[in-house]
Formats: C-alpha cells, sequence, structure tokens
C-alpha cells in the first residue's frame, strides 16, 4: 500500500513536472517570437481569414539603424497601407498620409515583459502540438487555451529556425475559428526591398494628429473585467476628429487587451449604441450619462459588452 | 423591470430580490415573456449553435392530454428492455412532433428567431468613420501586436463589408 502511494506521488510530480517544462517551453517560444519579430528582415504574403472573409496583403518588415520599419498593404479591395516606425504609425488611403498614432515611449525591448509572461500563464493553459508545415517551412504549432469563456483561446505556429510567427488562429467557443493570419509566401533574410523606408514628409499639419498623450487619472472605474486582466495604463489622449481629449484606459490578461476610451458626448444623435466585429476584435459603443463610452478588445463579444456595463463613474 | 431582469442574468442581484423577481417570473407571463426575450437575445448575442426555443408550454400541453398508464411492477420488470426501447423511439418521435408542431402553431417563429440571430451577429466596423481610429489606438497598447508587429493592424487595413451596425442590442432606459 505504501509503495503503491509512493508511486502514485512520484507518478503526479513527474506529471506535473512535464506540464510546468511543457508551459516554460510555450513561453519561451513566445519571447522567441515577439523578438524575432522585431529583429528579423522579412517580406511575405499573407492571407487575413475572418468572418467568412480572406484577405490577401503584402508585409516588409526590416531593421535600421535607428530602428524598425514595416510596410503593410492591402493586395485586394480598396488600396490601403499603412507603414510603421517603431511607435509611428501612417495610413495610407486615398494617397495622402494621415499619422494616427505616435507612441512616444520607444524602446519597446524587450517587447514581452516577464510581468506579462507571467500573466499568460495564469490566464492561459499553454500546449506544444508537434510541427507542421507552413508557406514552405516547419513549424512548431503551440495552443493557448484559456481558462474561462470570457477570452479566445489562441493557437500559432512559429518558424522553428527563426522564430517568425507563420500563422495565428484566434478560436472561440467550441473551437470555432474566428480569425487567422497566415504567411503564404514568406522570404526570410536576404535581398529586400528598402526603397519604401523613410518617414513621410506630406503629412499635412491639419490631418496628422497632435499627440498629446499624458497620464491621467479620470475617476472611471469598471467593475466586471474578466479575472486576470490588469491596468497597464490610463491616459488622456487627443484622437483624430474629436474636440475634447479622450480618455483611454488599457487592460491586458498578457495576450489580449481591452481599451475603454470615454469621451463627452458632442454628437447630437444618441442612437450610436451598437456593437461591431472585425474578427476578434469586437467594439461596443454606448453613450452612458452624455458620455460616449467605448470598449474595443480581442475578446468575445459578451466581454466587450460586459466590461462597459460595469463602466462607472467613480469621483476623483 | 427590465432592467432587473437583466441584472438577475448577469447575477447582478442580491438574493432577496432575485427570490422576488423570481416569484414574478412564475407568476406573471408578460414578466416571463420578458424574461425569455432576454435569453433569447442574450443567445443570439453570443451566437451558439443552438438557439433557445421556448417549447415548455407546448410540452406542458401535450403531458396533459397524456393518458396515465397504470401497470403493475412485475410486468414491467419483464419488459424492462423492450419498453425502454420503446419508449425511446416514443420520446424521439414526441420531441420531433412538438417541434413541428410549434412550427405550425407559431408560424413566423422560427425565421423571426433566425432573423434575430443574424441581425445580433456582429457586423463589420463601418458604423462611424472614427471606428478605425479606435482600433488603431487600441492595437498600439495591445500585447498582441507585440506577437504581430504590424500585422495586428490588418483588422485596421481590411476594408471590410458595408453591412448595417448592429443596434437592436438590449438597452435598458
Amino acid at each position: 500500500m505504501k509503495l503503491l502511494l509512493v508511486l502514485c506521488g512520484l507518478m503526479l510530480a513527474s506529471v506535473g513536472n512535464v506540464y510546468a517544462e511543457e508551459r516554460s517551453a510555450s513561453l519561451d517560444w513566445l519571447e522567441t517570437v515577439a523578438f524575432a519579430g522585431h529583429q528579423t528582415d522579412y517580406s511575405g504574403v499573407f492571407v487575413y481569414q475572418y468572418d467568412n472573409r480572406v484577405e490577401t496583403s503584402k508585409i516588409i518588415h526590416v531593421t535600421e539603424v535607428n530602428g524598425e520599419y514595416e510596410k503593410l498593404e492591402s493586395l485586394d479591395g480598396p488600396q490601403r497601407q499603412i507603414v510603421r516606425h517603431d511607435g509611428q504609425v501612417w495610413d495610407y488611403s486615398d494617397h495622402k498620409a494621415v499619422q494616427v498614432e505616435s507612441q512616444q515611449v520607444s524602446g519597446k525591448f524587450p517587447s514581452l515583459l516577464p510581468e506579462q509572461l507571467s500573466a499568460l500563464s495564469a490566464n492561459y493553459q499553454a500546449k506544444l502540438l508537434g510541427v507542421e508545415r507552413v508557406a514552405g517551412y516547419n513549424a512548431q504549432v503551440i495552443l493557448f487555451q484559456p481558462k474561462d469563456n470570457l477570452r479566445y483561446a489562441h493557437k500559432i505556429w512559429v518558424h522553428t529556425d527563426s522564430g517568425l510567427l507563420l500563422k495565428a488562429a484566434v478560436l472561440g467557443d467550441k473551437n470555432k475559428l474566428v480569425e487567422q493570419y497566415a504567411f503564404t509566401q514568406l522570404q526570410i533574410g536576404g535581398d529586400i526591398d528598402r526603397s519604401w523606408v523613410k518617414l513621410p514628409q506630406n503629412v499635412s499639419g491639419s490631418s496628422a494628429i497632435a499627440k498629446e498623450i499624458t497620464p491621467a487619472n479620470s475617476g472611471w472605474t469598471v467593475d466586471m473585467l474578466p479575472a486576470g486582466y490588469k491596468k497597464n495604463m490610463e491616459i488622456l489622449r487627443s484622437m483624430r476628429g474629436k474636440h475634447a481629449p479622450v480618455t483611454q484606459m488599457v487592460f491586458s490578461d498578457g495576450w489580449s487587451a481591452i481599451s475603454i476610451f470615454i469621451e463627452p458626448n458632442d454628437q447630437d444623435e444618441d442612437d450610436v449604441d451598437g456593437l461591431s466585429s472585425r474578427g476578434a476584435m469586437n467594439l461596443y459603443h454606448k453613450v452612458v450619462d452624455k458620455n460616449l463610452i467605448t470598449v474595443v478588445g480581442e475578446v468575445p463579444p459578451r466581454t466587450v459588452m460586459q466590461v462597459l456595463e460595469s463602466v462607472r463613474y467613480n469621483g476623483k | 423591470m427590465k432592467q432587473s431582469i437583466s441584472a438577475l442574468m448577469d447575477g447582478e442581484l442580491f438574493e432577496d430580490e432575485a427570490e422576488n423577481l423570481l416569484g414574478e417570473v412564475k407568476d406573471d407571463a408578460t414578466v416571463r415573456k420578458n424574461w425569455a426575450v432576454y435569453h433569447l437575445i442574450g443567445d443570439a448575442l453570443r451566437q451558439p449553435d443552438h438557439i433557445h426555443c421556448d417549447l415548455s408550454a407546448k410540452v406542458r400541453e401535450r403531458l396533459r392530454e397524456e393518458p396515465v398508464v397504470l401497470v403493475s411492477r412485475g410486468r414491467v420488470a419483464k419488459r424492462k428492455i423492450r419498453t425502454w426501447a420503446i419508449s425511446a423511439a416514443a420520446s424521439l418521435a414526441a420531441v420531433s412532433a412538438v417541434a413541428w408542431m410549434s412550427l405550425q402553431i407559431s408560424p413566423e417563429g422560427a425565421p423571426k428567431m433566425a432573423m434575430q440571430q443574424n441581425a445580433a451577429r456582429p457586423v463589420n466596423m463601418q458604423t462611424r468613420p472614427s471606428s478605425n481610429d479606435y482600433l488603431i489606438a487600441h492595437q498600439e497598447f495591445s500585447p498582441s501586436a507585440e506577437m504581430d508587429g504590424s500585422a495586428s493592424y490588418i483588422r485596421t487595413v481590411s476594408y471590410g463589408g458595408d453591412e448595417a451596425p448592429v443596434k437592436n442590442i438590449p438597452n435598458e432606459k
């Protein structure tokens, strides 16, 4: 009997060990992905699949002495380009460059912070699923299964040599595909077109947003965030087409984030309530006490709605 | 009232409030209807494979009409397997009959539900011109951007559909 108990104990210990090893291996892969994604030069074509649609885009990513440059171009539908240089993002539609985002906080390395990794392992269960082929490369498949139904599961295919993300799928209830990116063609390193690498000069003063980001504490609180979501920051920012500054709060569980935007409702129409989505990203608007509240996140619709309903003003 | 139903569904009511409300659900047909509608809306939003369809009234009706069969214990035991097989078949038949009947009784019931589910399905960001700005503003601070790099901006590059925004979210006033 004693022997049996000891055996059982040993078995449990080794199972626990295997589990812990698998988890740490999965997290190591994530760190590799985050690092490789920033440091590797690559160009390729990938498909983005969401809501029964398929769109093809081209991506080029190069690292120069003064940072990363990345160009994303839609290959079907209206022509659109997004260029990113570190934290600055330009949106080229209709032959006009509009600076949409510029994060003053540079130096994003190391891109996955230790806190983020520990949050990840607290909220998701990681599983290594073997090796598959994507775009002609061998890829390690890793599944991150959430511990509740308020977030999506994530499945990633990581190039075993370079650590680049070759494919990523977001899965909802019953493992239903919510959205998916996959490279169909990819060149890693070598001769990559850099002719486009320059900062846009023709950014007109009026359409570019004067970026004012200040840390803030607005007095708004959220009561019903899913477990494990921690507040990353709260800022007061300007936004395109908005007169008054907008409060943005960001909460994250290590993988996905939920942003809450609060602004005075300067539009006369009250009829802005609504849920909209693109792939895994869901957005919900609602006017609460003359404030327009917008919740955005890579979380299921029920989560953005639950979060919005629980936003309230707590006073300063 | 609608507000408290919604609160109850979200588990936000205190125990005594919940009991009162449940009492009302039991007694008042209007409240019961609201309760069912709210669940239907919730289901439609969650987009399950099966949507809640209230058969309870019809099942109750059928059961009331069902004759009560009195058989001695010994005979039941002897024919156990066969009875089980027959009752399984019978209940299958009953389920389909009830389902079929409910479709017949309220011909617009099923399409309406299907429509509701369709409409509640979130559609693409064409709501307001600035929806994309929120997406991009959000994306910049999302850890998933760390993983995908610009690929995460694909959601904003993608042109999406031209369907109308969803408006039939329960809106308690």
